[in-house]
């Protein structure tokens, strides 16, 4: 492998600013310049026609456009509406969500949902806001969920249980939107006890999951899988990666060849090569479930792809950051501890928010050659159902749309960190 | 540790004190040591550790060696039946499947990224939106879910081959694949052996380099004169021109083979399989949209005053973008681009959810047979290594092209 500079995936790179943006003064002109401003319709015709049709070329473009948008929602009503069955997600809506895990240890499930809920919650109430949008979202997530548990035979508890979850979410940002969000020994507390809450809501999540009971490790199924596996690839990621990067920058030959050559081997086999590992070879090394050598399989990889991420965050730090810590008469872990990392982690937050979202998508690969079943392979299950063979489509398309809502929730709250961390900007 | 340091010379050429009272361990050089010593002592604990868990008594490539004894399909110009060819000419038939994967996907994805995320940016509001709804949407669904969804509407939505959709003698389309005419070597008027063929390429790629060159020579000739030249037009008129009168001196020696179905199979021309094009698809509408963000972020990199110069030459729209816009921003997106080809190449191996044979799953299919995991691992991650190494040289030897400064 060559050795490229990591480079942040574009999505996550600060976008130049919009004119007319929030933050920019608006510009008064003198009494003696100011127009009136002209009716809503004649605006409306002037945006219509710089925007649409503002030259032959423009016009045919527009039409042709037009076009093809038309086909696609014509088609995606006839589709949604008419042609489809959604009875194979109907039916198998617990298989989808849960697969394996024994109904009569739901309550677990719910518990962490609203857990992880109330945090999130919580967490906008301290760091930001709702915002109509954030409204919009969780209804329209909420309803289609809603509508899901509704429709066809209805499961009318767990449409009860999801909605005190949401209320959770609720009542954890009421309780924190009211403090006040000036600097201040409250203010601090609050920040310690929300970020500590969030930084081990992996593990609370997981006893809640897992400890007692007759549920193991192997009873994570479905969609469930992908939840849990996700966060485990990224939070192991991070934990690997830090030390990874520190290792590659290191001025001690052995530790920066063997940490080089580490994360250059991981990132030369695609994710399905190390579970391939994960399944014929490291039994042999960690035995274990296989859910577990998946999930160590997860941080693994994910390790060096963060590693290369915060490499480059180190790099990009200026030298003086480093000398000036020198200088003050910090050691060389205090200048890492207090110094170096807390700049370097918050440059790479957007392409680490990258590589999450790109784990979220790969949890899907379990299914492809381990024996676990993830929602992909839930729905793989589902359509081999003798009545529901012909619903491939539907099943897919369903698990398309469901990975996309949390992909896009995911970019939207990274968004939002950015902005309040002011990444990106000077 | 009380121990007093030796006295050593004071180190000849630095700024450094001289060792000489420093207690051995705040020495830096002494630290040092100790620290790499636990560090490589912990590594070769842990190495030894996997090493001996490792069962590696039957460690070889021997049974590479071994007949096959299973089919692949999706062979393309090359014809190994499994009976009598050995795992490892199986393997490369799988690497030769995933080559093709990868150089269509890349070449696709390229185009897909390039119109789309141009698109983003027009000032036509409706084509944004229209680019932008498709960046959204395949930038945040699973690529498995993409590829498998693409595969399913080829099944489900195809025609079954009895029922062939029959696009007027010339393409067929079903849920077998879709059946194109294709070139191939053809005796013609001199019933010329089919080696033949490669005398015309060689002339075509003759007088490819001297339209080139005749290109380059007239763009200097515009540059220093300022007079038009027509430089591509040159070029291309003499490509033409020389590409028809070989193929007619040459005795027409290539034909197009049309494809016909019989009983259940297609017969002649080309195949392009589901499973390829489920893979093709899936990986070009992917990195298209992670390609497109690409184009869009390097294009709105440059300076306004770039595109307010070509507008103020007079440029039009399409002059202003290939001209003087996609110029300047290729350079930006060359190393964000190459990382995605690289993932393009890593991604091929979803082939193994859509049944295509491609080196990973071949492997698969192996090591199912055979045995041996961590020599198949080994192979395969050695393979994507090479094909990876190979699309990075390519990629540096066209950004130091593209970089290069100089008009």
């Amino acid at each position: 492998m060559s050795e490229l500079p990591p480079i942040p995936p574009p999505e996550q790179r600060p976008l130049p600013p919009v004119p007319g943006a929030a933050g920019q003064r608006r510009i008064v002109l003198p009494p003696h310049r100011q127009r009136a401003r002209r009716p809503r319709s004649v605006r409306a015709r002037e945006w219509v026609r710089k925007n649409l049709f503002n030259s032959p070329g423009g016009t045919l473009l527009t039409i042709v456009a037009g076009a093809i948008m038309a086909a696609i929602v014509f088609g995606l009503i006839v589709f949604v509406f008419f042609s489809a069955n959604w009875e194979v997600i109907t039916h198998n809506r617990w298989l989808l969500f849960a697969g394996g895990f024994p109904h009569e240890e739901a309550w677990r499930l719910w518990v962490s949902i609203a857990v992880v809920f109330a945090l999130i919650g919580a967490a906008y109430g301290t760091w930001s806001s709702f915002g109509r949008r954030d409204h919009l979202f969780v209804l329209l997530v909420g309803g289609f969920v809603i509508f899901l548990m509704a429709h066809g035979g209805a499961a009318i508890w767990s449409t009860i249980y999801f909605l005190i979850a949401i209320g959770c979410m609720y009542l954890g940002y009421a309780l924190t939107i009211w403090m006040p969000r000036e600097t201040s020994t409250l203010r601090t507390v609050q920040q310690r006890i929300v970020g500590g809450l969030l930084a081990i809501s992996l593990p609370i999540v997981l006893v809640i999951l897992l400890v007692g009971g007759e549920v193991g490790p192997r009873h994570l199924d479905g969609f469930v899988l992908n939840l849990i596996l996700a966060p485990v690839g990224i939070v192991g990621g991070i934990v690997i990666g830090i030390p990874l990067a520190l290792g590659r920058a290191s001025r001690l030959r052995t530790i920066s060849l063997t940490c080089t050559a580490y994360i250059e081997i991981v990132r030369g086999a695609p994710l399905l090569g190390w579970l391939f590992v994960a399944l014929f070879i490291l039994d042999d090394i960690i035995g274990g479930d296989l859910i577990i050598r998946a999930m160590v399989v997860m941080a693994v990889f994910t390790g060096a792809y963060m590693a290369e991420y915060i490499r480059g965050a180190l790099q990009a730090l200026p030298r003086g950051q480093y000398e000036a810590a020198q200088a003050v008469g910090l050691n060389q872990t205090q200048s890492t501890r207090l110094i170096i990392m807390p700049q370097a982690l918050r440059i790479s937050i957007p392409p680490m928010v990258g590589q999450a979202i790109s784990i979220w998508k790969d949890t899907t690969l379990v299914t492809v050659i381990l024996p676990l079943r993830e929602l992909k392979g839930n729905a793989d299950s589902a359509i081999a159902q003798f009545e529901f063979t012909p619903d491939r489509i539907e099943a897919y398309v369903f698990v398309a749309v469901i990975f996309w809502i949390v992909a896009f929730a995911m970019s939207r709250i990274s968004q939002r960190v950015e902005r309040a961390q002011g990444i990106g900007e000077r | 540790m009380s121990t007093q340091a030796p006295a050593s010379p004071p180190s000849a050429g630095g700024g450094l004190p001289p060792d000489g009272g420093v207690p051995l361990i705040y020495r830096r050089g002494f630290r040092r040591l100790v620290q790499q010593g636990i560090y490589v002592a912990v590594t070769a604990l842990v190495a030894w550790y996997v090493y001996d868990s490792l069962n590696l008594r039957e460690f070889g490539f021997g049974f590479l060696d071994d007949p096959a004894a299973f089919k692949v399909g999706n062979q393309w110009l090359t014809d190994v039946d499994g009976v009598t060819s050995s795992r490892i000419e199986m393997y490369l038939v799988g690497v030769w499947s995933t080559l093709r994967v990868v150089f269509v996907a890349i070449l696709l994805s390229t185009l897909v990224g390039v119109i789309v995320g141009v698109s983003r940016l027009s000032s036509n509001w409706l084509v944004a939106r229209l680019a932008m709804l498709y960046v959204e949407i395949f930038r945040n669904t699973p690529l498995l879910v993409q590829v498998v969804l693409v595969y399913a509407i080829f099944l489900v939505g195809a025609p079954i081959i009895q029922e062939v959709l029959n696009i007027g003698d010339f393409a067929f389309v079903s849920n077998r694949g879709v059946a194109i005419p294709w070139p191939v070597p053809d005796g013609g008027w001199w019933g010329a052996p089919d080696w033949f063929v490669g005398v015309w390429v060689a002339l075509l790629i003759a007088f490819g380099a001297f339209a080139m060159s005749v290109r380059a020579k007239r763009q200097d000739r515009e540059r220093e004169t300022g007079q038009p030249q027509f430089a591509n037009r040159w070029a291309f008129g003499i490509f033409a021109v020389a590409a028809l009168v070989t193929f007619v001196a040459l005795g027409l020696p290539v034909s197009i083979d049309r494809p016909f179905v019989e009983g259940t199979r297609y017969l002649e021309g080309m195949v392009i399989r589901p499973e390829f094009a489920a893979l093709t698809i899936g990986l070009t509408l992917y990195t298209g949209a992670f390609n497109a963000e690409i184009v869009r972020g390097s294009i709105q990199a440059l300076p306004r005053g770039q595109s307010e110069a070509a507008n103020a030459i007079g440029l039009s729209g399409y002059q202003r973008l290939t001209l003087v816009i996609l110029p300047q921003a290729l350079r930006q997106m060359i190393p964000s681009i190459t990382n995605q080809y690289l993932n393009v190449n890593k991604n091929s191996s979803l082939a193994y959810a859509v049944l295509y044979d491609d080196l990973f799953r071949v492997a698969g299919i192996i090591q199912n047979k055979a045995g041996h995991a961590l020599e198949m691992f080994f192979v395969i991650i050695v393979t994507y290594m090479l094909i990876s190494l190979v699309i990075s040289i390519v990629m540096n030897f066209i950004n130091s092209r593209v970089t290069r400064v100089g008009v």
